[in-house]
């Protein structure tokens, strides 16, 4: 049996509705639930349901065979799995946002709240800009309003929650789409199961874009 | 303010009870096959320059090292590996010993920053064995034979991957990739991220698109399997050149593990690109039922000893003793035998003298005695 991790919250819905299509279904009941831990109704795939960057984690350790979550999250963890298939899901992007009228350029540091430090700093320092990182968990979008940073850089989907607090986006540090992704001694230990699961969702998602 | 004692610096740890039984009865069993094979001892300095491990791992993996400064200010590293020290010892302290130097070792590495989240641990026992000054096809057959003698003699369920750093970096050359290209191709091939390196391909146009070595270079991700896969490998890419030589010396390797029988548990794996700077011909994994991550590895790394004054051939593997033993702690027979504790009698007599007397004298026949 392979062990799926799912990352809980945004793109849960897209990656479960995405894998009934390539045939790994699970039953209405099962999800409904509150367990966090399912089947599917084969009883081929355990499902388990974590949070976003909780994924790589459970993957690199082998505990997940596999896993569905946004690349930012493996970006901003540095996760060491494989990434066989782009599923074109939870399609956002990383950017960096600020108050309209602020000229990056003006400031001589940098004051930039985020959940994503690694991201952040790897930006900010490729191009030379002395930055102050502050990590933060949550309502990100809080921090310029507020003066606790000059800019943020966050996900953005649609653009609506930074335009109601005032912000915008300044620039696009890179798209960000659900991966499936890998554990490396699974790829290698249960090939036959993890190559059949890559062909069925890669099959799943090409049909998706010709659909659509 | 004091430190409490009770903490432990991160990444390290104890063994003791039956994981530390454990793990000297896999270290035992592993050096005996080493030995079976004619393979010296070999035990390398702990603490030794930087620049040797610096000239033996490459920058990237060197930097992963604790460092300090000798006396004279000369900067020392606490070794994050043992083939550095080894292939320096050939070609130096061994430059006039007849090859081949068939030479292993137990030892302790140590890392600062660990690679990923699974592998936490800063300090790894590896087991390792190395064959310097014999090159060819039965070198590096004799490495892997051993490799898979060791899995077998502890009862693991494994899988070993086998490719050539030839075929990757023969491609890069071909394709004229400069240093980021060439990174970011591996890193696609790497993350076995198949549609990532269709359109890295494309995105290249002309260069990339039109050349004889583009064919295979586009589906390196996905090229994974038995002799079928060299067989592709082969009909994709020009047949001269270094590319093409890669996949011959692949596909002799390939006969002789079929002919002895061994190909369920060995694969073919031309997406394996990590190392690639080190390695010069076979490159190889090593997988075990259980573990999370690659317990071992090896392959032929030819010009390594080249940085310590003469070039010659070499190959060799380790194997991560911390993680098989994890595995094996967990069930098996290898795994139950090896962490049983002997019983221990206790001595009758009355007087502490006598008490001490008996028990040396049974000792002395062989027998485990504790006292009280």
């Amino acid at each position: 049996m392979l062990t799926i991790a799912i990352a809980k919250g945004r793109m849960q819905r897209d990656a479960l509705e995405l894998l009934g299509r390539a045939g790994v279904r699970v039953s209405e009941e099962a999800l409904n639930s509150r367990r966090l831990a399912v089947e599917d109704e084969e009883g081929r795939y355990r499902f388990i349901f974590v949070k976003p960057q909780d994924v790589p984690v459970y993957v690199e350790h082998g505990i997940a065979d596999c896993g569905v979550v946004g690349r930012d999250v493996l970006l901003e963890t540095e996760a060491d799995v494989l990434q066989p298939l782009d599923l074109r899901i939870g399609c956002c992007r990383i950017a960096v946002a600020a108050r309209k009228g602020l000229r990056v350029e003006d400031a001589s540091v940098l004051h930039v709240a985020t959940k994503y430090p690694r991201v952040a700093a790897a930006h900010f320092g490729s191009r030379g800009v002395p930055v102050e990182i502050i990590g933060l968990s949550g309502s990100v979008e809080l921090a310029p309003v507020l003066g606790l940073a000059d800019c943020i850089v966050d996900l953005v989907e649609t653009g609506r929650t930074l335009a109601e607090n005032g912000l915008e986006v300044i620039e696009t540090i890179t798209e960000s789409t659900a991966r499936l992704v890998v554990n490396r001694a699974s790829y290698q230990l249960k090939s036959a199961a993890v190559g059949s699961l890559v062909a069925a969702v890669s099959e799943a998602v090409n049909k998706g874009k010709e659909e659509s | 303010m004091t430190e409490p004692l009770s903490n432990i610096p991160g990444g390290m740890r104890y063994y003791f009870g039956r994981e530390a039984r454990l793990r000297r009865a896999v270290e035992t069993a592993v050096m005996s096959v080493f030995d079976g094979w004619g393979y010296e001892e070999i035990a390398a300095p702990a603490v030794d320059y930087y620049a040797l491990f610096e000239r033996g791992m490459g920058h990237e993996e060197a930097r992963r090292s604790f460092r300090f400064t000798d006396t004279d200010g000369r900067l020392l590293a606490l070794r994050p590996d043992v083939t550095s020290a080894v292939a320096r010892a050939a070609a130096t302290l061994f430059a006039q010993v007849p090859r081949p130097l068939r030479l292993c070792y137990a030892a302790s590495v140590f890392r600062q920053r660990p690679r990923s989240h699974a592998e936490w641990k800063r300090q790894v026992r590896q087991l390792g064995c190395e064959l310097i000054g014999s090159g060819g096809d039965e070198a590096d057959l004799e490495v892997l034979l051993i490799a898979a003698e060791v899995l077998e003699r502890l009862g693991l369920g494994y899988r070993v991957t086998v490719n050539h750093a030839g075929v990757f970096n023969g491609l890069a050359a071909q394709l004229s990739l400069d240093e980021a290209a060439r990174e970011d191709a591996r890193s696609l091939v790497d993350t076995r991220d198949a549609a990532g390196l269709q359109t890295f391909f494309a995105s290249r146009g002309g260069d990339g698109g039109t050349r004889p070595a583009a064919p295979l270079a586009r589906e390196l991700a996905r090229l994974s399997g038995k002799r079928e896969v060299l067989e592709e490998a082969l009909t994709l890419a020009a047949a001269e050149g270094r590319v093409g030589d890669s996949l011959r010396a692949l596909e002799r390797t390939w006969q002789v593990i079929e002919a002895i029988g061994l190909t369920e548990s060995f694969e073919v794996d031309l997406g394996d690109v990590s190392g690639l700077d080190y390695y010069t011909g076979l490159v190889f994994k090593i997988y075990v039922e259980g573990a999370g991550a690659r317990v071992g590895g090896g392959g032929r790394y030819d010009e390594l000893t080249a940085n310590f004054g003469a070039r010659e051939p070499a190959v060799g593997f380790v194997l991560d003793l911390d993680a098989v033993s994890e595995v094996l702690l967990r069930g098996g027979a290898f795994g139950a035998r090896g962490a049983e504790e002997a019983s221990a009698s206790k001595v009758g007599a009355e007087s502490p003298g006598e008490r001490f007397r008996e028990a040396r004298e049974r000792r002395g026949r062989g027998e485990r005695i504790r006292l009280g």
